[in-house]
C-alpha cells in the first residue's frame, strides 16, 4: 500500500511516496538517485549500505522505508561538500584503505556514526563497528589504521 | 637507474570519488526507458524441463516480457561452446537461468518469476568429479564431443571428461625408480567465491539501428564485444561494450559470463534497455565459482634430498561448463611442480562436468591449489627424510639454468626465490623459539615457497593510445579495467617515469568503452603493471620521437642532437637551443601563424613476447616472466575452541621493481587475508543433490576485520625483470598461493597433526585435539 513519507535527507526535506515493501536502500538509490549508498547482500551482512539515520548507523538494505517517517538520514553523499572531503575520507585515502571502493562508503557512515556519538573509543569499539563490514580488497589493515587516522583528525579538528 | 617517481607513494587518482560514493557501479547507470529482468532458477541441479508455464506470470503488473531457452538456439564459450544462456530443455546447476521476467521495476520482475510454474524430471546429480567420473553416471553435456572448440580440447566420448590435459617431462618411471624415497599425499581445495562486495551485472540494449550497445562489470569488454557480435551476427564494430567502475572482481568477473543471458533475455526487448544485477545467492550461485581441485601428489626423492619425480593428478569439479574452468585446470597442474625443479615429470589433469556452478578465474587461477599440495609435501618429505625442510627446498629450488616442467629454461631474471625464503625465514624462525604450549593455546609456525607462472594467450596485447595536451599535460587511455587493484596510479607513475613529467600532470581515463578505448584482450593474470606497463613505455617513445621531429625542423638541426627532458627538446651540446614541450604538443606555430609538424598523440601495444602452444608433451613457452615468493606465518591453536589464530603474517616476493609500495602492500595484505578466508573459513557448500547450502554472506564465512592477522610484514626482493617496465613483475594473484600450506604447516607444527583438506574450520582443530588426546 501506497504511503508518503517524510523526513530529511542530508539536512534537505524530502516527501516520497513509498509502497509498503520499499526499504531505505530503495528510497535513497530508486526515488531520490542517491546511489552512493551501496547494495551489496540483501541479508545485513555487508555493511555496504550502511546510512546514518539520526545519529546511528542503520544498514539500509533492511531498514523499512515506512520507518523512517520524520526521521534524519545522512548517506556518504552529505559526508563532503564538493571542495572538500570529510576528515573520515581523507584518512581513508590517505592510509590506503581505498582501493575498488565498493564498502567505502558504509565504512565512512559507520565510522561517522561512531565517531560522532563518542569520539575517544578504544580500538576494540572501533574494531567492533568495522567487524560489521566486509572488505575483499585491503584485508583490513589499511581500513583499521584509516579509522584511527581519522580518529585522529577528527579529535585534531574539534581541537 | 635513477628513478623520480616509480617506486614512491603517489596518490591513487581514483581514491577521492571512490570515497566520496561519486563514482558509478553498475547499478548505479540509469538509462532512458530501462527495463530489469529477474530470473527463475531451477529447483534440481539436474533435471530435464518438462514444461514451464509462464501465463500467470505475463499478467502481473508492470511486466514487458517473459523469457524462456525454448528459442534458443546457440550455444557460447571462448574455449569450447558449452554455455548455453538460459536452459533449454535440460537444468544442469541450482544457479542456471531457467526462465527471466522483463519488467518496469526489479520488484515487479521478482514478484512476477514467483508465478512461473516449471515443472522438472530429476535426473542423477553429482557435485564431485568422483561421482561424475564413475562409469554408470549420466552424461551431463550427452553431446559434448560436438561442441565447436579450441584445437588440443578434447572431451571423452561416453564419460563427463570433459578434457584430459598432460604435461610430460623427461621419463616419470626412471625417475621414481631412481627415487629412495616415495611419499604421496591427496589434497583438497574446495569450491568458493571471488564474492567481489559489488555483485555482478549487466545491461544490454538492442538498439533500433541493429548495433547492440552493453554496459558490464567485467574486465573483459573486447571480448565480450566480439563473442556478442558472433552470436548476434553482427560486425565486432557494431558492439559497443563500456565498462563502469568495478567493485572488485578477483577472478569471476572474467571471460564472458552473465553477459550473453542479459542480451539473450534483452534481444526479446528491442529498443529498450535491459538490467540485471546479481543478487548475492546469485552472484555466488549463478557467475562463477572457484576452486574444486582435488590433488593427487607423488613424489620421488634421494635420500640427501634430491627429488627426482612427480606424478599428479589433478582431478576438476569443472561445473556444469568447462569453457571458463579449462585453463584453470591446466594453470592448476603445471604448476603443481611449486618452486621445484623435477628432472622427471608426468602431470594430468582432467576437467570433469559436474551439477555445480561453472568453475572459472579466482584470484590465483590454479596455482594455490596444487601448490598447496607440493607445500605441504615438502614438509611430509622433509621429516621422511629427517632433513631441514628449508635445507630440502633450498636443494630443489628452481632459479638459473633450471628447467620448469613446461621446458622452460630460467634465468637470473626470473627472480630468486631462496631470496625470499631467506628474508622470511630471518622473520618468522630464525635465531627464536616458538612459544611453549601453555594452558590455553598450542603456538607453531608454518612455511612455504611459491611460483606463479605466467599465464595468458599469445596474442594478449595491452595499448595505450597516449595524448599530449597543449598545456604538456598528458592523458592515457588504456582498455585495462581498474578493480581496485590500483592500475590507474601505476600508469601514472610509469608514464610520469617515461614522459619525465610529474604524475599530477599526467591523467588516466576511468571509463572503459570498446568505442573510445584502445584493444586490451583482458585484464587477468597479474599482467597489466609487466605488460600495460610496457605499451605505456612504447607510446612514450614514439611521442618523444615525434616531438623530436618537429623540433628537428624548428631548431634546425638532426634529430639524434636532440634531448627531451620533459619539459622542452633542446640541443644536447648547446642546451640554450630549445624548444618548449607545450609549443610541440599540436605541432610547432611560428610567429606567422604557419605550423610545421603533427598532434602529439600516439598508440602502442604490449603482447606477451613469443608465447608459444604445447608441444606433443604439453610443453612450451608461456612468453613471459615467473614470479617467485615465500610466505611464512606464526600462529595459536586455542584449545578450548580449537580456533586458529594468526600472529603473524609474512610475505616476500621477488617482484623486480615496486612501482608504489603503498598500493602493493595493500595487493599483499588484501590477498593474504582472502586466502586465510579460504584455508579456515570460506567454502561454497552443497548437498549431494546440487542444493546450495550458504549461498548468502549470512551463511557464507566471509572473513571479517577480526579474522585479520594480528601483524602483517611484508617485504620485496627485487631483482629486475626484462620484460615489465623498469624491471617490475606482477603481483596480484600471488600473495593467495603459499597462504593455506604454510598455515597448515604451522598446524601440523602446533598440534602434529597433518591436514590436507581446507576449509579447516575450528570443528575439523578440535576434533583432531580431542582424538590426539584420547591417545
Amino acid at each position: 500500500m501506497a504511503q508518503t513519507i517524510t523526513f530529511t535527507v542530508n539536512g534537505s526535506a524530502k516527501s516520497v511516496e513509498i509502497e509498503g515493501w520499499e526499504k531505505l536502500i530503495d528510497v535513497l538509490r530508486d526515488r531520490l538517485n542517491l546511489t552512493g549508498t551501496k547494495r551489496g547482500c540483501d541479508d545485513a551482512s555487508c555493511g555496504a549500505c550502511v546510512v546514518v539515520v539520526d545519529g546511528e548507523a542503520a544498514r539500509s538494505c533492511v531498514y523499512l522505508a515506512k520507518k523512517l517517517d520524520g526521521k534524519s538520514v545522512v548517506t556518504i553523499e552529505g559526508m563532503s561538500n564538493g571542495t572538500a572531503l570529510h576528515p573520515i575520507q581523507e584518512a581513508l585515502i590517505e592510509a590506503g584503505a581505498v582501493q575498488c571502493g565498493y564498502c567505502i562508503p558504509g565504512i565512512v557512515m559507520a565510522l561517522y556514526a561512531l565517531f560522532t556519538r563518542k569520539l575517544d573509543v578504544s580500538e576494540d569499539e572501533i574494531l567492533e563497528e568495522l567487524s560489521h563490514h566486509l572488505c575483499r580488497c585491503t584485508g583490513y589493515e589499511a581500513i583499521l589504521e584509516g579509522a584511527r587516522l581519522a580518529q585522529k583528525k577528527m579529535a585534531e579538528r574539534r581541537g | 637507474m635513477d628513478l623520480k617517481y616509480v617506486g614512491k607513494n603517489i596518490a591513487r587518482p581514483d581514491a577521492a570519488p571512490k570515497a566520496t560514493g561519486r563514482v558509478q557501479f553498475l547499478d548505479d547507470i540509469r538509462l532512458p526507458g530501462l527495463l530489469h529482468a529477474a530470473f527463475l532458477r531451477p529447483e534440481y541441479a539436474h533435471a530435464k524441463i518438462i514444461s514451464i508455464d509462464t501465463s500467470e506470470a505475463e499478467k502481473c503488473e508492470g511486466v514487458v516480457k517473459v523469457v524462456t531457452g525454448r528459442e534458443c538456439r546457440f550455444r557460447y564459450g571462448e574455449n569450447i561452446k558449452d554455455r548455453l544462456p538460459m536452459a533449454v530443455d535440460r537444468v544442469r546447476w541450482i544457479g542456471e537461468p531457467v526462465a527471466a521476467v522483463v519488467a518496469e521495476s526489479v520488484h515487479q520482475a521478482q514478484l512476477a518469476v514467483k508465478k512461473i510454474k516449471a515443472v522438472y524430471e530429476p535426473l542423477p546429480v553429482y557435485i564431485d568429479a568422483r561421482d561424475s567420473l564413475k562409469k554408470d553416471a549420466v552424461l551431463i553435456h550427452e553431446d559434448a564431443p560436438n561442441f565447436v572448440r579450441l584445437p588440443g580440447m578434447e572431451p571423452v566420448p561416453g564419460t563427463n571428461i570433459a578434457n584430459r590435459y598432460t604435461l610430460k617431462k623427461g621419463d616419470v618411471g626412471k625417475g621414481f625408480a631412481e627415487a629412495e624415497v616415495v611419499v604421496e599425499g591427496e589434497f583438497n581445495y574446495p569450491f568458493s567465491s571471488s564474492a567481489a562486495i559489488e555483485p555482478h551485472g549487466a545491461i544490454v540494449w538492442f538498439h533500433e539501428d541493429k548495433t547492440i550497445e552493453a554496459w558490464s562489470s567485467s574486465i573483459c569488454p573486447f571480448i565480450v564485444r566480439e563473442d556478442m557480435a558472433h552470436v548476434y551476427g553482427l560486425p565486432i564494430s557494431d558492439v559497443r561494450v563500456h565498462i563502469p567502475e568495478i567493485g572488485g572482481c578477483f577472478g569471476y568477473k572474467s571471460d564472458v559470463t552473465i553477459e550473453q543471458t542479459v542480451a539473450y533475455v534483452a534481444s526479446f526487448v528491442p529498443g529498450r534497455p535491459v538490467k540485471w544485477v546479481a543478487t548475492r545467492k546469485e552472484d555466488l550461485l549463478s557467475t562463477l565459482i572457484g576452486h574444486g581441485f582435488r590433488t593427487q601428489i607423488k613424489i620421488g626423492a634421494k635420500k640427501d634430498g634430491s627429488l627426482t619425480a612427480l606424478k599428479t593428478t589433478i582431478l576438476h569439479s569443472t561445473g556444469a561448463s568447462m569453457d571458463t574452468g579449462i585453463h584453470v585446470l591446466i594453470a592448476c597442474t603445471h604448476n603443481s611442480t611449486g618452486a621445484y625443479e623435477f628432472p622427471h615429470c608426468h602431470l594430468e589433469g582432467l576437467s570433469v562436468y559436474t551439477n555445480t556452478p561453472p568453475v572459472g578465474a579466482y584470484r590465483g587461477y590454479g596455482h594455490q591449489e596444487s601448490q598447496f599440495a607440493m607445500e605441504r609435501m615438502m614438509d611430509i618429505l622433509a621429516r621422511k627424510l629427517r632433513m631441514d625442510p628449508f635445507a630440502l627446498r633450498e636443494k630443489n629450488y628452481l632459479g638459473p639454468g633450471k628447467v620448469t616442467s613446461l621446458g622452460e629454461r630460467l634465468w637470473e631474471s626470473n627472480g630468486d626465490v631462496k631470496k625470499c625464503a631467506d628474508r622470511v625465514r630471518g622473520i618468522v624462525f630464525a635465531n627464536k623459539k616458538k612459544p611453549a604450549e601453555d594452558d590455553r593455546y598450542y603456538y607453531g609456525r608454518g612455511f612455504a615457497a611459491l611460483m606463479k607462472s605466467p599465464k595468458g594467450a599469445s596474442f594478449s596485447s595491452k595499448s595505450c593510445y597516449l595524448k599530449f595536451n597543449s598545456d604538456g599535460s598528458v592523458s592515457i587511455n588504456m582498455g585495462g579495467a581498474e578493480v581496485g587493484q590500483g592500475l590507474r596510479t601505476v600508469v601514472r607513475q610509469v608514464a610520469a617515469e617515461a614522459l619525465k613529467i610529474s604524475p599530477e600532470r599526467i591523467r588516466v581515463y576511468t571509463e572503459i568503452d570498446t568505442q573510445f578505448s584502445p584493444w586490451e584482450w583482458q585484464t587477468i593474470g597479474s599482467m597489466f603493471t609487466i605488460q600495460g606497463g610496457r605499451a605505456i613505455l612504447r607510446a612514450a617513445e614514439k611521442a618523444i620521437a615525434q616531438m623530436k621531429r618537429t623540433a628537428s625542423q624548428v631548431l634546425r638541426v638532426d634529430e639524434d642532437r636532440l634531448v627531451y627532458d620533459g619539459d622542452s627538446i633542446y640541443l644536447n651540446h648547446d642546451p640554450g637551443v630549445r624548444v618548449a614541450v607545450t609549443k610541440l604538443a599540436r605541432g610547432y606555430t611560428y610567429d606567422d601563424g604557419v605550423t610545421v609538424g603533427e598532434v602529439v598523440h600516439t598508440t602502442a601495444d604490449a603482447r606477451l613476447p613469443r608465447q608459444s602452444n604445447p608441444d606433443a608433451c604439453g610443453q612450451g613457452t608461456m612468453g613471459i616472466t615467473y614470479t617467485f615468493g615465500a610466505q611464512a606465518c606464526e600462529i595459536r591453536i586455542e584449545k578450548a575452541t580449537g580456533r586458529v589464530l594468526i600472529d603473524h603474517f609474512v610475505s616476500c616476493f621477488d617482484v623486480g621493481k615496486v612501482i608504489n609500495p603503498r598500493q602493493i602492500r595493500g595487493q599483499v595484505t588484501g590477498g593474504v587475508m582472502m586466502a586465510i578466508g579460504s584455508t579456515l573459513h570460506e567454502e561454497l557448500k552443497f548437498t549431494p543433490d546440487g542444493q546450495a547450502v550458504n549461498p548468502h554472506f549470512s551463511k557464507y564465512r566471509f572473513p571479517t576485520i577480526l579474522d585479520a592477522p594480528k601483524k602483517q610484514t611484508v617485504e620485496f626482493v627485487e631483482t629486475p625483470e626484462q620484460i615489465g617496465p623498469f624491471g617490475a613483475r606482477g603481483i596480484g594473484e600471488h600473495p593467495v598461493i603459499g597462504v593455506a600450506p604454510a598455515i597448515l604447516n604451522a598446524v601440523h607444527d602446533a598440534i602434529g597433526v597433518d591436514f590436507c583438506e581446507i576449509p579447516l574450520t575450528k570443528e575439523k582443530v578440535l576434533q583432531a585435539i580431542t582424538a590426539k588426546r584420547a591417545r
